[in-house]
Order: structure tokens, then C-alpha cells, then sequence
């Protein structure tokens, strides 16, 4: 286990450093002049030479990324070009609302979605199955952005329950909540579908094994091996999903986020390369990088210390 | 039929109506605060600072946090200038001094006392080294006469100096004493001290920024304790959350007004601040296959203004005549070419040009201008030219025409332009001179008549004459047959019924004078 370990994190390490070299490309792979893309058209003199400085435009590129990595290394992440505020304070200030709304949105599809992907295997063809199935598939196949905009018409305009936008008073929690619920029903609703399905197919396996039938030929409640025996094996899979899930709703959640009108990670990055500001679009590029990297890596050791077949592959 | 209820049924229907209640218990809250007014801005405010601002949203804070000593007036669609609140007199001793005298007894916050001609000179020549610095050439220097009263020396006349330098946001007052402690001497919403009817209470990040009522403001009250300006980047959220009562005032998008009128929001009215706007389809006329002015006269010929108006932008932009938009200095009723197919092709006949092939740049984002793209390229094609669209994502279309970034400039041919402009005609002449072809005069031509009367029109003070001299200006960019102009495109606002609002033409909200009806 513990060289599977350190197998692993190496290679956290060295996606990383590819997402570091990557990142600073960023700014050169665009095409045209990086000042001009930055500042928009008709920026005074002044305001272009203090961009060429604090950006460091006027070094060679291999200085500038030495720059770039000793700073991410040391967490510095740079300052906002226009405001000379921190790029890891202003990342800081927006994380935990994407936090809030990926664990939230996710929080309640595995709560819906698992017991569904279990309920459906256990009967399997039945009509509810197939039902269930037709649902689910529906549900994924709906973009975010589109069950954001729905909700937000329902739910908000015409029956008045929940607000449009913002993330709610500061300090005051029930408030917070309150305009928590749309968009985390918004960025969960397909993962409800995705789990559903992924469960009952696992369910579906792990029924047809030997220990199960054993497990009802000594008379154990038809419930117990659903949920106790069976579910703890075929959730690995799904452990993994909910992983990939988590990490990509850190940058996946901006349509929610643009759409009501949100703080968060997805929105910055947005509202950043709107107005080409390159080093909060890459601190924060960086930052949820790390995060999806920290989270497969958390993820891939829980199903691997669930599962030991799996410790002796990358 | 016995109606029954069962225990689980009951204890159900209960947390179920509690739920609906707790619910409706919080639109009750929000609707009850009626002082609190709730304006939509598009992005965070960043710097607030006049001198280093990024601009655009951060005006409306200077004008509820700063004094100025003129701000605008607004007649119909004609945008002039007064004095502010807080002057005594400002007036045009000639054209190289100005004097004016405050008003005694507004003060800074954090103590800083009261507002002084010290600080009017203090901001004013600070400016002058700032990123705005150019907007400030003209003064010279602010003498201080006493604590109220001073006169501010120009170098030169300066037409635009008081409704483009001193009433705008770039015009904002700030306190010597305060700023002088900073470091840098800069701020950015750190504010140091402020002396309007409003004061910052809190800002959250990429959240809002609320300001309250400044307790200390000897001005008229304003009407509204709080203001609580609403982070929503994206336009349609904001026309939403307006709709749902969580917002009282939104800019919406142009091509919403159509709609807006059919269907007004209830309780609600629709405000045009202003069509600074301007679009034009430009040409190079050094490339060769443009150097030839009868073609670039049958290509404005070709080009049907009217339908990309009707089409594209529902008939809600100003037809444009020049550069210079409706309610301005030098605005034209007409221009000298209309659209005429039949003529395009005799002039196209004329050149001796067959199966010309262009290549117009068009920024590709921009959906609206993709749109009318595709109609010029129709119109043109009925001619005989063929076109072929060039989209372009905003880094290599800004670079099209400026020497300094590429050679991309010698094969521009032709592109639609757009830009937002000032409340002053002279800001848009300064791309067309001389000196800014190959920057931003991408037309590249240059004429010496047009350069002297850009001088002339900057440093004059009578409107009449100013407007002649932009007229003119405009005849001689039209002459070069390089331009079709398109429109001019409006800021369009909705707001509550309950209230009046001002905003500048640029589309900053001016809090203080915002009033309940």
C-alpha cells in the first residue's frame, strides 16, 4: 500500500507540474499581442507599461516561467493586474462558495441517486426499472445550464420560493442556504441520472455473485443484502465517479454560477478571462487543478485500500 | 364517502405547509426594506482611485463617494454641464482661467475636516500624471486664492475640459491629507476619505458593494438609506432577478427593448441613457484592392445600413451619420451617399474591377456584428464582390490595424468597427489624425485640414463653432469614401416606476440624484 502511495502522489506531482508548464503557456499560445488582449483596445501608454512590468513581459519566456513556478511553489500566485490585490486572496474569498455548492450539489444526487441505482437493480425489467432508467438518462442528458434556467423561471419567477441570484446574506446561514438550493439543485440534478445508472449496473454484478446467493439461501432480509452486502461492493466504482464528479463541478459549476449570478471559482475564472486577467485566470486555474489532482488522488487511495487488487495498478 | 386522514398524512401536510410558510416569510423580508435600492452592476468595483480606475463602474462610486465641481446636465438627448452641489460659482474668467469658490462646510470622513481649494488643486494636478493624464493636459495649475475659492490656469483653451475632464468620474475630488498617506499616494477601495452623500459600508468580493447614507453630507438628503450595488455579470440573470423584485435597476441588452416594449415588466420603466456607441465599416485604402476610391465608393453604395438596423438591431439603434452620436456637439442629420445598388455597380464598372474577392474582419464574439456581417456580405455579392468572412477573437482583431503589433495591417481590407465613446465629440476625433495612422486609424489615410481642425475644435469654448468644426471633420472622413457608418448603439436601463433615475450617457448610475417618486 504504502509504495502504491507514493506511487501515486508522484504522478499528482507530475500532472501538476504539466498543468504549472500548461498554464503558463496560456498567455503566449493566444494569438495576438498579450498586452492587447489584456487591456482592450485604446489603453493609455501609461496603463500598457505598468501591464509589460508587473507582468514581466519584457523578460525572456524561460525567465518569465522561472517566475511563474518559484511563485506557485511558494504559494504566491501573483497579483490582479488591475488592482494589485492577491491572487490567492481573491481565490480565497470565492472557494468555499464553490465548495458549498459542489459538496451540496452532489450531496444530495448521491442521496437520491444511490438508493434509485439500488431500488432499480433490485428489480430489474420491472416497469418502475425501466421508468426509473428512462428518468435518469433524461436527467443527464439535460445541461446544467438548461435545468439552471428552468428552475430559475419555476422556482423563482413564477412561484416566487427561491431567489435569483446572489449567495445570500453575509453572517446569516439560513439565508445562505436558502440561495443555495436552486443552483445546487441545478449543477446535482444529472448527477442523480449519472449515480443511478452506475449503481444499479454495479448492483447488477455484484447480485449475480456467489456470496449474494449464499447470503439469501441462509434466509438473510432481502434489504440487508442490498444495502449492507452488495452496496459496499459495488459502490467502488461509484466512489470514483463521485470523485471526478466533485473536481470537475470546482471549475464545472460557472453556468450555475453566471446564471445566478453566484461568487465562486467557475465565475471568477469567467469574469477573469472576460477581462484577460491572466494571473488570476491562472492562480485559479492552478488552484482548482490542485484540488481535482488532491481529490482523484484521496479518492483512488480509498478504493484501493477498499479494494487490494487494485494497489498493484497506477 | 367517508373522507380519513392518517397520522403520517397529517404530520406530512403539516411540515409541508410550515415549509411553504418559512418560504414566503422570506420574500416578505426582502419586500419590506423599502429604502434600500438595489442596482445591478456587471462587474466587481476594483479601483476606485479617479486617477488609476479601470473605468465604467467605478464612476458611479466616485459620483456617490467624491465631489466634483461641475457634473452633467441632461436636455432631451443633449448632454451639457452645471455647476455641482458643492460650488458657490464655478465660471470662464476667458479661455485660460477658470475660477471657482466651494461651498463651506462639507466634510471628508475619518476626520479629515473640510473640503478645501487645496484639495481641488491637489487632485486636479495629480490627475495630470495619472492614467487619465492626457484628459488633463490643458491645466497648467490650480492657484488657491483661500480656502474656498481658486483658479484653475490652462495652457491652452480646452472645449471638453468641463463636461469630459470635470464632470465625469476622472473629475472626482479627493481629500489632499488622506490620499497624501497612502502608499503610492493610490487607492483602491480602501478609500481613504470620502465627502459625499454616500459612504462605502462594506464590499464583497465579486458579491456587492454597499454604500449608506454619508450622516455627515451637509448636501440635499439623498432618497435612499441604503444602495446596494449587485454583482451580475450576465445580462439576462439580471433582467430575471429585476422581474423577480430583487433588483430596482438593471442595464439590459439592446436587443432586449424590442421585447421589453411589447411586453413591459409590470411596474417598471425603460430608460435610454445615451448612444455613445458608435459602429462604421471601415477600409484600408492602401491596400490595393481598395486604393482606388470609386471602388470604395460602390462598396458604401452596396452596403444596406437600414436592413442591419432593421434586422440585426430591431430598429432600437440611432442611424449614424458620422461618428459623433445623437445629442453631442457635431452630431449630423445626414451624410452624402445613401444605398444604391444600381449605382455600385455603374461605379463598379467604372473602376474596371471584376471578380474582386475581400476579406472582411469581423469580431467574432460579438453575435450582432457576425449578423451584419452576413448581411453585408449579401449586399455586396448582389454587386459582384465577393466576401469572405474573417472572425477574429478580440486579441488578433485589436491588433488588425496597429503596426506596432504585427503585420496583420497590411492585409486588413475591410472590418466592422465598434467602440464605446465620451460625452465629449473631440475624444472621437483623436483616432483619425495623422500621428494614429497605423495605430488606431486603421483607414490610413491623413489629412492636414482635419489636423488643424481637431486643434481648433479642442480648443474651442463656442458651441456653435465647435459644432461646425465637427461637422466638417466628419465631411472630410467621409470624402475618403473609407467609411460607412452603421449606428449607434443605446445603453438601455429598466427600473422600478417608484423611482427616478439618472445615468450618464456612458451608462454610469448617478446615486445622489436618484429620487422616490
Amino acid at each position: 500500500m504504502l509504495f502504491y502511495i507514493i506511487q501515486r502522489i508522484g504522478l499528482s506531482v507530475l500532472i501538476l507540474f504539466l498543468v504549472l508548464l500548461t498554464l503558463f503557456a496560456l498567455i503566449h499560445i493566444i494569438p495576438g499581442d498579450p498586452v492587447s488582449i489584456a487591456l482592450g483596445p485604446r489603453a493609455t501608454p501609461e496603463i500598457e507599461a505598468r501591464f509589460i512590468e508587473k507582468m514581466h513581459l519584457d523578460k525572456p519566456w524561460y525567465e518569465q516561467f522561472v517566475v511563474f513556478a518559484v511563485g506557485a511553489l511558494k504559494g504566491d500566485l501573483g497579483e490582479d493586474i488591475f488592482t494589485g490585490q492577491k491572487v490567492s486572496d481573491i481565490i480565497f474569498s470565492q472557494l468555499p462558495y464553490t465548495i458549498a455548492l459542489a459538496l451540496s450539489g452532489l450531496g444530495w444526487a448521491v442521496c437520491i441517486g444511490i438508493p434509485l441505482g439500488c431500488f432499480s437493480a433490485s428489480y430489474p425489467n420491472s416497469l418502475l426499472d425501466r421508468m426509473l432508467g428512462v428518468i435518469s438518462v433524461g436527467t443527464i442528458a439535460m445541461p446544467s445550464f438548461v435545468v439552471s434556467i428552468y428552475s430559475l423561471l419555476i422556482f423563482a419567477i413564477m412561484l416566487n420560493w427561491f431567489p435569483v441570484i446572489g449567495a445570500g446574506e453575509k453572517g446569516d446561514l439560513i439565508d445562505q442556504l436558502h440561495h443555495l438550493v436552486l443552483p445546487a439543485f441545478a449543477v446535482g440534478l444529472g448527477w442523480v441520472g449519472y449515480l443511478a445508472r452506475m449503481v444499479r449496473a454495479s448492483m447488477l454484478e455484484v447480485l449475480s455473485e456467489n456470496f449474494i446467493r449464499a447470503s439469501i439461501s441462509f434466509g438473510i432480509p432481502r434489504v440487508k443484502i442490498i444495502y449492507l452486502y452488495a452496496l459496499k461492493v459495488a459502490i467502488l466504482p461509484t466512489i470514483t465517479l463521485i470523485g471526478i464528479g466533485f473536481g470537475g463541478l470546482l471549475s464545472g459549476a460557472v453556468f450555475a454560477e453566471i446564471i445566478f449570478a453566484r461568487p465562486g471559482i467557475g465565475k471568477l475564472i469567467y469574469d477573469m478571462v472576460e477581462a484577460r486577467n491572466f494571473p488570476v485566470v491562472q492562480g485559479s486555474v492552478l488552484i482548482t487543478a490542485f484540488m481535482f489532482i488532491f481529490t482523484m488522488l484521496v479518492t483512488d487511495l480509498i478504493v484501493a485500500y477498499l479494494d487490494p487488487r487494485l494497489r498493484k495498478k497506477l | 364517502m367517508k373522507a380519513s386522514i392518517t397520522r403520517r398524512q397529517f404530520i406530512s401536510g403539516m411540515a409541508a405547509a410550515s415549509g411553504c410558510l418559512a418560504l414566503s416569510q422570506f420574500k416578505f423580508a426582502y419586500a419590506g426594506n423599502t429604502s434600500v435600492l438595489k442596482v445591478r452592476l456587471k462587474r466587481d468595483l476594483q479601483i476606485i482611485d479617479p486617477g488609476y480606475m479601470i473605468g465604467g463602474q467605478e464612476s458611479a462610486a466616485q459620483y456617490a463617494l467624491f465631489p466634483r465641481l461641475t457634473e452633467l446636465s441632461f436636455s432631451g438627448k443633449t448632454v451639457g454641464w452645471k455647476p455641482s452641489v458643492y460650488m458657490e460659482k464655478i465660471e470662464l474668467r476667458d479661455d485660460l482661467h477658470i475660477d471657482f469658490q466651494l461651498k463651506k462646510g462639507f466634510q471628508w470622513t475619518n476626520g479629515y475636516g473640510e473640503l478645501t481649494a487645496e484639495d481641488v488643486k491637489y487632485s486636479l494636478e495629480r490627475m495630470k500624471s495619472s492614467d487619465y493624464g492626457s484628459q488633463f493636459d490643458a491645466i497648467k495649475a490650480v492657484k488657491v486664492i483661500d480656502t474656498y475659492s481658486g483658479t484653475i490656469v490652462l495652457n491652452f483653451a480646452y472645449g471638453p475640459l468641463f463636461i469630459e475632464s470635470l464632470s465625469m468620474g476622472v473629475g472626482s475630488i479627493v481629500c489632499k491629507a488622506a490620499v497624501d498617506k497612502m502608499p503610492e499616494k493610490k487607492f483602491a477601495l480602501d478609500v481613504p476619505a470620502s465627502c459625499g452623500p454616500y459612504v462605502i459600508k462594506e464590499h464583497i468580493p465579486k458579491q456587492q458593494a454597499i454604500f449608506v447614507r454619508n450622516p455627515d453630507w451637509t448636501g440635499p438628503k439623498p432618497d435612499f438609506d441604503e444602495i446596494r450595488c449587485i454583482i451580475v455579470p450576465e445580462a439576462n440573470a439580471a433582467e430575471l432577478a429585476f422581474e423577480a423584485g430583487e433588483l430596482d435597476l438593471t442595464r439590459i441588452e439592446s436587443n432586449r427593448i424590442p421585447p421589453y416594449k411589447k411586453k413591459p415588466i409590470p411596474n417598471s420603466k425603460l430608460k435610454i441613457a445615451g448612444y455613445l456607441n458608435h459602429a462604421w465599416i471601415g477600409m484600408n485604402t492602401e491596400h490595393p484592392k481598395l486604393k482606388d476610391i470609386v471602388l470604395r465608393q460602390a462598396i458604401r453604395a452596396a452596403i444596406n445600413t437600414n436592413a442591419i438596423r432593421k434586422v440585426v438591431y430591431k430598429d432600437v439603434v440611432e442611424p449614424a451619420y458620422g461618428i459623433v452620436p445623437p445629442g453631442l456637439i457635431g452630431r449630423r442629420e445626414n451624410c452624402s451617399y445613401s444605398f444604391d445598388p444600381k449605382n455600385a455597380k455603374a461605379l463598379i464598372k467604372k473602376a474596371g474591377v471584376k471578380n474582386l474577392e475581400l476579406k472582411l474582419s469581423v469580431l467574432a464574439k460579438n453575435r450582432q456584428q457576425m449578423l451584419a456581417a452576413q448581411i453585408i456580405q449579401s449586399n455586396l455579392k448582389d454587386v459582384g464582390i465577393k466576401v469572405k468572412l474573417n472572425p477574429l477573437d478580440s486579441g488578433p482583431y485589436w491588433s488588425l490595424g496597429r503596426e506596432k503589433k504585427g503585420d496583420a495591417w497590411k492585409d486588413s481590407q475591410i472590418w466592422i468597427m465598434a467602440f464605446g465613446g465620451t460625452v465629449d465629440p473631440s475624444g472621437y476625433f483623436q483616432y483619425f489624425i495623422k500621428s494614429q495612422v497605423g495605430n488606431w486609424n486603421w483607414e490610413r489615410w491623413s489629412s492636414e485640414e482635419f489636423d488643424k481642425l481637431y486643434k481648433q475644435g479642442i480648443a474651442e469654448s463656442n458651441s456653435k463653432k465647435r459644432h461646425a468644426i465637427y461637422v466638417r471633420m466628419q465631411e472630410i472622413m467621409e470624402d475618403t469614401s473609407a467609411y460607412v457608418w452603421l449606428h449607434h448603439e443605446p445603453e438601455a436601463f429598466v427600473y422600478r416606476d417608484t423611482m427616478s433615475v439618472d445615468i450618464d450617457p456612458e451608462g454610469s448610475f448617478l446615486f445622489p440624484s436618484t429620487q422616490k417618486i
